[in-house]
């Protein structure tokens, strides 16, 4: 059973996505094959250079880059939201799989789960 | 050809934040109603809330965490909060409380304290896995 969790809400605003990003570790923790997808505003997680201090938090940036050492397969984001929120892709994270069709690309997993 | 099938039930809107406990209980209800069985019911994030034994609504309202406990075990339904979300929330089963050295434990019954490995579960064997959110 393959599932992608879905990041749909920009970082440090509220713990839903990391929240979802545990999810995704624990499937990956049980073996079983997940992936990410950033879409919309959650697409400011994928951002280089983070600097969380100003808001008393730890950044994302490193919780993501411990996704591929954890067995989480695949790194989403939509093309779409990434050319808008952050046109330079000097400003993105490496090793991230854009898609032009969130739809298409949901339609690939048995299960998708969207972050709370 | 039998048209039964098993639920898990994921709640991570909170009660009177969100409607998903309430929504998630009629569609419970109607599961049950119709043959079907659930498996568990898991509480995520927010949805953690729902456990808690210290809510006090006024009586003329509805109290969603009794609706929810007489619900649970009127079917024998195993329900978990998960632990770190729980814990984040303030909502700690008597375990918990020695473990932390905090001053009370609120876990209403019959809710449990488990890990995500309860969901991993869940998406493994239920049919279906049904997510009740509490925001857009």
């Amino acid at each position: 059973m393959t599932t992608l969790i879905v990041i749909d809400q920009a970082p440090y605003g509220s713990w839903a996505g990391r929240e979802a990003l545990d999810m995704v570790f624990s499937l990956a923790a049980f073996d079983q094959p997940a992936a990410l997808l950033f879409t919309g505003v959650g697409v400011n997680w994928l951002r280089t250079a983070q600097s969380a201090k100003g808001v008393g938090q730890k950044t994302v940036e490193k919780n993501l880059s411990a996704a591929p050492l954890f067995g989480v397969e695949k790194i989403f984001a939509e093309q779409e939201a990434c050319e808008r929120f952050m046109p330079d892709t000097s400003s993105r994270l490496a090793g991230i799989d854009l898609v032009a069709s969130v739809k298409n690309l949901m339609t690939q997993y048995d299960h998708v789960v969207f972050a709370g | 050809m039998s048209t039964t099938l098993s639920y898990t039930l994921v709640i991570t809107g909170a009660p009177w934040a969100s409607q998903a406990p309430q929504t998630a209980l009629a569609f419970a209800r109607a599961a049950i109603a119709g043959g079907h069985r659930l498996d568990r019911v898991f509480l995520y994030g927010e949805g953690v809330h729902l456990a808690s034994s210290l809510c006090a609504p006024p009586s003329d309202e509805p109290h969603w965490p009794q609706q929810w406990s007489d619900f649970l075990s009127d079917n024998q339904i195993p329900a978990v909060a998960c632990v770190a979300s729980a814990l984040r929330r303030g909502l700690v089963d008597e375990r918990e409380q020695n473990r932390y050295q905090l001053p009370a434990h609120n876990l209403r019954n019959p809710f449990e304290i488990a890990g995500l490995g309860e969901w991993v579960d869940g998406t493994l064997k239920s049919d279906r896995v049904m997510y009740f959110h509490g925001s857009a």
